[in-house]
């Protein structure tokens, strides 16, 4: 873990804010850029009951809609420039906002004990042991 | 046939079958089993179940069904036509495996193979017909695998019913002919009128006969090929045609089941794999954190982050 000193700088978005559907993929994918999610993702989703079911890559998935916890706001952030050292202040710019994401498990159908679900637990638990005392 | 249920979600399997004939539930019936498209790499494996009673096996043989494979489309469409007229004592169904479930099973983390596949869906058809009142005692089954074992499970499966597994049973019994040809003829129709769920436009529909080593299947494989999601789900992407095609034009995708070398994954996760303990650089305890994070965080995999 490096331990850097620099800054990040957040732009706000240009124009309008856009919301745009988050997934979770259970997968590392070896892309980083634009895909034609709706077409190909989106547009073979089915929903049934509380499971949503797809395949990506000839596998299946099964997931669920989760929501940011109160108070949160999910940012999709890109780089402005790329720095040429990790010594250089570093400029993102909102690229969109999301207060709901769905994730996807390969196969296990999405419960409660899933991380993701999980880590949504902290936000709460932090405000108990940082936030203000009352006496 | 209404391919209607099946073309409504093409993404599953899916049942279809005639009305059972009166006759069928009172007279003792042979019935044959059969597929169609277990080789391409585009569209769905059909199987067939088709029935009769004994004592009509002669009026089966006089409709002149053959094996689908010696049959012209155009063949294949008339003798289904006259197994349709003779519905007051043939029965048939179908079950449409779809791409995507032969895709999503064979890729499955505990594998399912095809033939295991296939077994089970003739298992389910026989099943469903005498579930449904036919009299079953006599059951031809086409066959890949070695027919002996399978006959041998089959027999065990539906005691009192005599089974008959053979290679090449579509040419030796009408009944099972008469099973091929419904199969085939939902095969063609499936394919021919694929209803893409992806949103691509107009797509190309000169697939070819969707076998491998076909060129225009070939050619469709290469233009239908996305970085990303590869194909739609109309290819069998548990195709060693697709994965090739995939892996050398498609963005690479790891999967936490992957058979990939343990220290090598570890490397691209940017892990410490347990080997690099034992190794000499790693012995000095400069790489230790100061302090590890509680198991709350762990198990949520939850870091604090001071860089992007």
């Amino acid at each position: 873990m490096s331990c850097n000193s620099n800054v990040i700088r957040v732009l706000p978005p240009v124009g309008q804010e856009q919301r745009v559907p988050v997934h979770l993929m259970p997968c590392e994918i070896e892309h980083n850029g634009s895909a034609q999610v709706s077409e190909y993702f989106t547009a073979t989703m089915k929903d049934r009951k509380h499971e949503k079911t797809v395949s990506f890559r000839g596998r299946g998935l099964k997931g669920q809609e989760l929501s940011c916890p109160q108070g949160y706001t999910g940012l999709v952030l890109k780089e402005v420039n790329k720095p040429g050292s990790d010594q250089e202040d570093r400029t993102v710019r909102i690229s969109s906002v999301f207060n709901k994401l769905t994730y996807w498990n390969l196969e296990t159908p999405p419960n409660s004990d899933d991380t993701i679900v999980m880590a949504m637990d902290w936000p709460e638990l932090a405000e108990a042991i940082h936030g203000p005392v009352d006496d | 046939m209404d391919l209607g249920p099946f073309d409504a979600d093409n993404s599953v399997s899916c049942r279809l079958s005639s009305h059972i004939p009166d006759v069928c539930k009172t007279e003792d019936c042979c019935l044959g089993i059969d597929e169609a498209g277990r080789g391409p790499v585009l569209g769905p494996m059909v199987y067939g179940i088709c029935f009769c009673p004994v004592s009509k096996k002669d009026d089966l043989k006089d409709l002149k069904v053959a094996d689908s494979k010696t049959l012209t489309e155009t063949e294949r469409e008339n003798l289904f036509q006259k197994l349709d007229e003779a519905r007051s004592y043939i029965g048939w169904a179908l079950q449409i495996l779809s791409p995507n479930t032969i895709s999503t099973s064979m890729l499955q983390r505990s594998k399912y193979n095809l033939n295991a596949l296939s077994h089970d869906t003739a298992i389910g058809l026989v099943q469903y017909a005498l579930d449904s009142g036919v009299q079953l005692t006599e059951v031809f089954v086409d066959t890949v695998g070695p027919a002996e074992k399978y006959e041998e499970k089959l027999s065990q499966l539906f005691p009192g019913v005599k089974v008959t597994v053979r290679p090449k049973a579509d040419s030796l019994f009408p009944v099972v002919s008469a099973a091929s040809i419904c199969a085939k003829v939902a095969r063609d129709r499936v394919v021919k009128g694929w209803n893409f769920a992806e949103q691509l436009g107009e797509v190309d529909s000169d697939y070819g006969s969707g076998y491998p080593n076909d060129p225009k299947t070939k050619a469709w494989l290469l233009k239908y090929l996305d970085p990303v999601f590869g194909y739609p789900q109309f290819v069998r992407f548990s195709w060693s045609t697709a994965q090739t095609l995939m892996d050398s034009k498609s963005v690479t995708v790891h999967w936490d089941d992957d058979d990939e070398d343990g220290e090598k994954a570890a490397q691209r996760q940017n892990n410490r794999s347990m080997l690099s303990y034992f190794s000499a650089s790693s012995g000095a305890n400069d790489q230790t954190p100061a302090h590890q994070p509680h198991r709350f965080f762990t198990d949520r995999r939850l870091k604090s982050l001071d860089a992007l």
